[in-house]
């Protein structure tokens, strides 16, 4: 079995360590006796959506943003049959907002890919800090680190997790991300699913189910480092100590 | 001139303050005494900036402040200036301000030659709205802290609005560096800037260069993919590490300066650096570019060699710290000078440990680790390793840029045992492990680092990030005393037997 991971302009989008989570992608199916293959796509390059499995689309400031959503738009309705047809695609924090209609910032309006039907507005106060998330798909929280000046407003749509630390989408809301059929949407930046391997996983078998029909589920991996990791940062915030 | 008396009860206050911590020992003498000062009179970093008798040079940047600031004083200090300047790295308001008043005098005169001041950047337009310097030298803009800082163009914001408040001020940019040179763009200062004529690390075997645009992971990391004034991805002929190197924008032409100061000729020996800075300050020459045939100086209207230099990114160091100089007309002893600096300021320091060597190295951001692992991969010996990454708010609460150090080449550096510690200790561990490298989590940080000092290679890196650096370095040197005070007993005891025979 191999699958093939497409990086989308790792050159443009880059921010805060993304290219962790292609890396964790792509290990833990080698883990498994599976080949992952990651493509690096950058700016121009043809992208034949027939021949990637996943795709991984990072976080970068406005102007690499706009330029990524450039190129995107220019391919045509390449990406939207994609996810439409059930592709796996992660999107973290910039670029999570560019699968909606519209990103308004003080200085401009970013046009979005209009994948999904929700759109982003900046207000002052930056988000940042540690997250942690309850999802009713993952036993273990997720956690992670999120810095976002935009507020993203997902509608009907069905958040990724429940805020239990940190700010989630907007900082009015409880709700953290989105799920739509096999899009996984984080302002969670990072490394996200090393820490979450569960959430890797997720991503991998339905990858695995899409191109191989019913595969059998994933075998276990010794992830007691991983747990560890995610663990101490739950531990933490449930001692009261600063995040 | 007459000082006013709230400027003179302001010097007081913060003589008695520093005085008191002193004795007390207690706080944070790098910043109160400024506190106090300020409280007292809210004006007066500006009036002592004022009586600063020649220039006022402050220096920001990602990586290189401290640095480049202690050669400033070192070349100027050598030439018989006298000098005030935050050396201690407290590079906020009120550490910079501590720095003024201190070596004020009690009638709150400053007898200064020069002021060279290190400044966050973040702090950067609050400060200089109140120094007004003659000189801003930016080193570069990397990656760094991002949870405080935002994006690594509200840096860019910053240091821009920075300037602005210093209008007048020469700013000395980094013409290599498409980041931070776009200082340059549209703004009201007359612009210097400095640059590197060759691609100077291409042939060292240490720095691998396959990372670029490589097939099988997300490549080195690097800002700047996109021009800054008009959106399109900008072109390099070459890199010399993160985005530095030669570029320019196919799309609006705007590219990597002719720069006022060239440096060039590197050669790389022994682990040190050696090259030639050609000045060419005011020669209105055209392209004086270095490249194969070696760096043409004889247009120049200066040159000056400097050899013993660590670290790639000190090579840049230097060349900034003599653009400003040069710059401000006070480059004169600059090569002589250089000959005794120690390019050591306590954040690379040597210990001997029972019989081992120790190094404590800082590495806060991923620019500065990628650095410090090459330099590890320069010491061919075996060697044990200890990384502590902390998540204080003075780390950067996001250990996120871990994932932007390759750290494949702490495989290659003959590293016998890794020891993880920190706060974040985990997150570290599990960075190595898709490096395939196995490393031990670490309880006991002092008895650890005697097990490896004397069991161990003998030869040990320890590297901290920001909040660890003074704890860890003050162990050492406690560990690197307690023996010698052993071994001074020893000694004693044993001279004392031969006595009583």
């Amino acid at each position: 079995m191999k699958l093939t991971i497409g990086h989308l302009y790792p050159n443009l989008l880059n921010l805060y360590g993304d290219r962790g989570n292609v890396k964790c992608l792509q290990r833990r199916l080698q883990w498994r006796g599976i080949e992952g293959d990651v493509v690096l796509f950058s700016g121009g390059s043809r992208i034949d959506f027939q021949k990637v499995d996943m795709l991984f689309l990072g976080g970068g400031s406005d102007r690499e943003q706009e330029l990524a959503g450039r190129y995107l738009r220019e391919m045509g309705g390449g990406l939207r049959d994609f996810v439409e047809s059930g592709g796996v695609l992660l999107a973290v924090c910039g670029g999570y907002q560019l699968l909606g209609n519209y990103y308004r910032t003080p200085k401009a309006v970013i046009e979005g890919l209009g994948l999904l039907d929700i759109y982003t507005e900046w207000k002052p106060g930056r988000l940042v800090g540690d997250v942690i998330l309850d999802s009713p798909a993952f036993r273990s929280p997720v956690v992670g680190f999120e810095n976002h000046g935009g507020r993203t407003y997902i509608g009907a749509y069905t958040p990724l997790g429940r805020v239990r630390r940190g700010y989630g989408n907007t900082d009015e809301g409880e709700w953290e991300g989105l799920l739509y059929k096999n899009v996984v949407a984080t302002y969670l930046h990072g490394p996200l699913l090393p820490k979450n391997p569960e959430v890797c996983d997720y991503l991998l078998e339905r990858a695995l189910k899409r191109k191989y029909g019913n595969a059998a589920g994933l075998q276990g991996l010794p992830d007691e480092l991983e747990h560890r990791a995610n663990e101490y940062m739950a531990e933490r915030y449930r001692k009261g100590e600063r995040m | 001139m007459g000082v006013g008396f709230r400027s003179r009860l302001a010097v007081l206050c913060a003589k008695c303050a520093d005085c008191l911590i002193r004795r007390l020992k207690i706080g944070n003498g790098g910043s109160f005494p400024g506190y106090v000062a300020g409280l007292v009179d809210p004006g007066i970093l500006g009036r002592l900036a004022g009586m600063v008798r020649e220039k006022v040079i402050v220096v920001t940047g990602t990586n290189g402040k401290t640095t480049v600031t202690h050669i400033l004083c070192h070349v100027l200090e050598a030439g018989g200036k006298k000098v005030v300047s935050n050396r201690t790295g407290a590079n906020m308001p009120n550490g910079i301000l501590t720095a003024f008043v201190l070596a004020a005098d009690r009638d709150a005169y400053l007898d200064a030659d020069y002021a060279c001041i290190e400044v966050d950047e973040f702090a950067a337009q609050e400060i200089l709205a109140r120094l007004k310097p003659h000189c801003m030298v930016v080193t570069n803009v990397f990656r760094d802290q991002l949870d405080r800082f935002g994006e690594v163009d509200a840096v860019v914001d910053r240091l821009k609005g920075a300037a602005e408040q210093a209008p007048d001020g020469l700013l000395v940019l980094n013409g290599d560096d498409a980041v931070s040179y776009s200082l340059a763009y549209g703004c009201r200062n007359p612009v210097f800037s400095y640059g590197m004529g060759e691609a100077f690390l291409r042939n060292e075997p240490w720095v691998d260069v396959s990372h670029e645009g490589g097939q099988n992971d997300g490549g080195a990391v690097r800002e700047n993919a996109v021009c800054r004034l008009c959106g399109e991805p900008l072109a390099y002929d070459y890199f010399q590490y993160g985005q530095l190197g030669s570029w320019h924008c196919p799309n609006c032409g705007v590219g990597r300066p002719e720069p006022d100061c060239l440096a060039g000729d590197v050669v790389f020996r022994k682990g040190e650096f050696s090259f030639v800075i050609a000045d060419f300050k005011g020669s209105g020459r055209k392209s004086p570019q270095g490249g194969k045939k070696g760096l043409r100086t004889e247009k120049a209207a200066g040159a000056c060699h400097v050899s013993g230099v660590k670290f790639a990114y000190n090579v840049y160091n230097v060349l900034s710290a003599y653009s400003a100089l040069s710059a401000m007309d006070a480059a004169g002893n600059f090569g002589e000078a250089m000959r005794n600096f120690d390019f050591g300021n306590h954040r690379e320091s040597v210990f001997v440990i029972g019989g081992g060597r120790v190094q404590l190295h800082l590495a806060k951001n991923p620019m500065g680790f990628q650095q410090k692992l090459f330099f590890l991969q320069e010491d061919p010996e075996p060697k044990d390793v200890i990384i502590q990454i902390n998540d204080t708010d003075l780390d950067g609460r996001d250990v996120s840029w871990l994932w932007d150090v390759d750290f494949q080449v702490l495989g290659n550096v003959n590293a016998k045992q890794v020891v993880v510690d920190g706060t974040r200790r985990y997150d570290m561990g599990l960075r190595l492990k898709y490096d395939d490298i196995s490393c031990d989590f670490l309880s006991d940080f002092q008895g650890t680092v005697r097990q490896l000092a004397e069991q161990g290679t003998g030869n040990l890196y320890v590297i901290v990030n920001y909040s660890g650096l003074y704890r860890t370095n003050r162990i050492l040197s406690r560990l690197q005393g307690g023996y010698r005070h052993e071994a001074d007993h020893r000694t004693f005891v044993s001279e004392s037997a031969q006595l009583v025979r």
